[in-house]
């Protein structure tokens, strides 16, 4: 089970740079996840790491050996794609063999790793059938299966999930979870679905273009973000954020656009000078019945989910505030509406997009 | 009773459509077929001529051209269309490849001569071939040979030169059909077969050859119809000598039917020994797929 290293690891194609120069420290046995919106280098770093793409400068180290110009069969590495990318014209069981043919592995030995990854993803029955008899989440399951009998170091994931649908996703996350504990080895997963990266991985990176925006676990992602975009990436519904200026005194901030509405800074917060512009974060799910500070908002629009409600709401037609309310079924689009929250639960942001702490 | 009457209406209407079509299918396949095949039992010369039942077959088993023109054929047809088949395949996966630079120029290049007027590249290539013709000047010059090789006078070399040409004119049309195909195949799995430390020959023969297995069943029954009917390589370059070394049974027939004294039934039996050689080999190549298949 290998950890690994990049070190200012950076990809171009002809002219154009998609790889910043990326550090990353990844231990052994750990669950990480890239995400980032579409673009921004998700895909090609992993190819990178994978040996489907050259590195152009930095240095790739996995378990301990420089891996840049290593063949991709050599790193201790197993992919699995987003299209699964199975061989159409051979049976399941084919299709799971087929590495370990070239391996040297003897025909027996071969059959009872086979069989032995078929019994972890429930695959015997269907063993003499082809991909194109199989469901997606069938297919999924043989992809990964194929990876499995490798018995690789570190296993790569390019979005497994985003070809099923809802329901199957969940299952399978589970799935992939349980698989994290069993094999216990070191896995690298792509996605662009937050829901996916905060429940699966030990430690988030969170990409943006071509660079790394902040690396940490999924909460403190969400609890302390390091700038706006973390902060607007992680989390569903997104951080709400609001434009405000340091008061006189320097100890709060007002917030222009919604009456001059005064949040005391909090005694963690460093005090930014008397003017300055400052953008205040607070998330839907952080406003609270009885919180100290209030923002006087007429209601745009409702969406009730059951449980939640999500209430879209203005201030003076200004932007769009979401707030999520457990008590608001009664509220209807046009009426007033009092969101409230407490200072201490509020991040603020400046100028730059850095984190003001 | 509306129901069937609509029923009937959309069938007159659907066989009104097709009935132009048909007609022209008609007058201009089926009756020459059929008309070829009621030929194929008259004996005698000219327009002179009276119904001989398996008389031209008799004939046909006693006739040293025939028996000539059909081993010719067929040696062209066991030659020819697997090196044409695989040339094609492995042209096709070259130029598939993304890294390979300026692969529109040989794509172009490649599928060039088959859309060349078939007269314009037959006299390039007698000459070409002749004694003193270019690829004798390079061979010699290049001390490959020592002697002037007999491309057009020699019996085995002449077959070497129809090869060669066929091969140059239909390889890039066959490459084209295994290109589109290639194209098609998600690249991933490509990208897999890395990661699992698939040799790049294996992926060919593992890989690429089993997915492409149709166009080429497919590409293998053109080719084969094609050569089965070789005539006109043959016929404006060696004109199917020398003596008959490259008589191929279309030419034969073109010889029966307008050169000799005309024999049209006799030549019509002929031409259905090209279509029951066809039939056959066709079945053949699809059971031998079939077959692959169950057992894969
Ligand atoms: N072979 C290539 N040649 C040129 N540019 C490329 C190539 N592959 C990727 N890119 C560019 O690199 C950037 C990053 O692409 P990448 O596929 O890594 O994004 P991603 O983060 O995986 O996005 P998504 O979430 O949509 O999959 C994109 O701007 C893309 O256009
Ligand atoms: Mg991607």
């Amino acid at each position: 089970m290998s950890g690994l290293k990049l070190r200012g690891v950076r990809k171009s194609f002809g002219s154009v740079e998609v790889i910043r120069g990326i550090d990353l420290d990844i231990e052994p046995n750990e669950f990480v996840v890239f995400v980032g919106p579409s673009g921004c280098g998700k895909s090609t770093l992993l190819r990178m790491i994978a040996g489907l793409e050259g590195i152009t400068e930095g240095e790739l180290d996995i378990g301990g050996t420089r891996m840049n110009d290593v063949d991709p069969s050599k790193r201790g590495i197993a992919m699995v794609f987003q299209t699964y990318a199975l061989y159409p014209h051979m049976s399941v069981r084919q299709n799971m063999g087929f590495a370990l043919k070239f391996a040297g592995v003897a025909k027996d030995e071969i059959d009872r790793q086979v069989d032995e990854a078929a019994r972890i993803l429930e695959l015997a029955p269907l063993m003499h059938r082809r991909p194109g008899e199989l469901s997606g989440g069938q297919r999924q399951r043989v992809a990964i299966g194929r990876a499995i009998v490798r018995h690789p170091e570190v296993f790569l994931f390019d979005e497994p999930l985003s070809n099923l649908d809802a329901e199957l996703r969940v299952h399978m996350r589970i799935e992939i979870a349980r698989l994290h504990k069993e094999l216990a080895t070191t896995i690298i997963y792509v996605t662009h679905d937050q829901v996916e990266a905060m429940t699966l991985a030990d430690k988030i990176v969170v990409m943006r273009d071509g660079s790394v925006a902040q690396v940490g676990s999924p909460l403190t992602l969400y609890d302390d973000p390091d700038n706006l975009f973390v902060a607007g990436f992680i989390g569903s519904p997104k951080m709400n954020f609001l434009k405000g200026v340091v008061a006189e005194s320097g100890a709060d901030v007002r917030l222009p656009e919604y009456g001059d509405q005064i949040i005391p800074l909090h005694d963690s917060v460093a005090r930014p000078a008397a003017g300055t512009d400052v953008t205040v974060g607070i998330r839907p799910e952080q406003f609270e019945p009885d919180g100290r500070t209030k923002l006087d908002l007429k209601i745009e629009m409702i969406e009730h989910l059951g449980g939640e409600t999500y209430v879209y709401a203005s201030h003076n037609d200004g932007e769009v505030i979401t707030v999520a309310a457990r008590d608001a079924r009664a509220v209807k689009p046009g009426q007033n509406f009092v969101a409230r929250f407490n200072p201490t639960s509020v991040l603020l942001f400046g100028t730059d997009g850095n984190r003001i702490r | 009773m509306a129901q069937t009457r609509f029923d009937r209406n959309a069938q007159l209407n659907g066989w009104a459509f097709i009935m132009p079509a048909m007609m022209l299918i008609g007058i201009f396949m089926v009756y020459p077929i059929l008309w070829s095949l009621w030929m194929s039992f008259q004996v005698g010369r000219g327009t002179n001529f009276k119904f001989g039942g398996l008389a031209n077959v008799e004939r046909l088993l006693n006739d040293p051209v025939f028996l000539r023109a059909l081993t010719n054929t067929c040696i062209f047809f066991i030659v020819q269309v697997p090196i044409m088949i695989i040339l094609a395949l492995l042209f096709a996966v070259a130029l598939n490849d993304s890294t390979l630079r300026f692969r529109g120029l040989f794509r172009t290049a490649i599928f060039l001569p088959c859309v060349t007027s078939l007269v314009a590249y037959s006299v390039l290539f007698k000459s070409m071939f002749s004694g003193d013709g270019v690829v004798n000047n390079v061979l010699l010059a290049t001390h490959l040979v020592n002697d002037p090789i007999p491309w057009l006078t020699d019996p085995f070399w002449a077959k070497i030169v129809i090869i060669l040409a066929i091969t140059w004119r239909w390889t890039g049309y066959n490459m084209i059909f295994y290109l589109a195909a290639l194209q098609n195949v998600d690249k991933s799995i490509y990208e897999a077969a890395r990661i699992d430390g698939v040799p790049a020959w294996a992926r060919f023969t593992q890989i690429t050859i089993p997915m492409l297995k149709p166009v080429i069943l497919f590409t293998t029954i053109i080719s084969t119809i094609g050569t089965l009917q070789l005539f006109d390589e043959v016929n404006n370059i060696t004109q199917g000598g020398p003596g008959d070394a490259t008589l191929t049974l279309s030419l034969y027939i073109y010889n029966l039917t307008f050169r000799f004294m005309p024999s049209f039934g006799y030549s019509a039996t002929v031409s259905y020994v090209i279509v029951i050689m066809v039939a056959i080999l066709s079945i053949a190549q699809f059971m031998i797929a079939r077959d692959r298949r169950r057992t894969a």
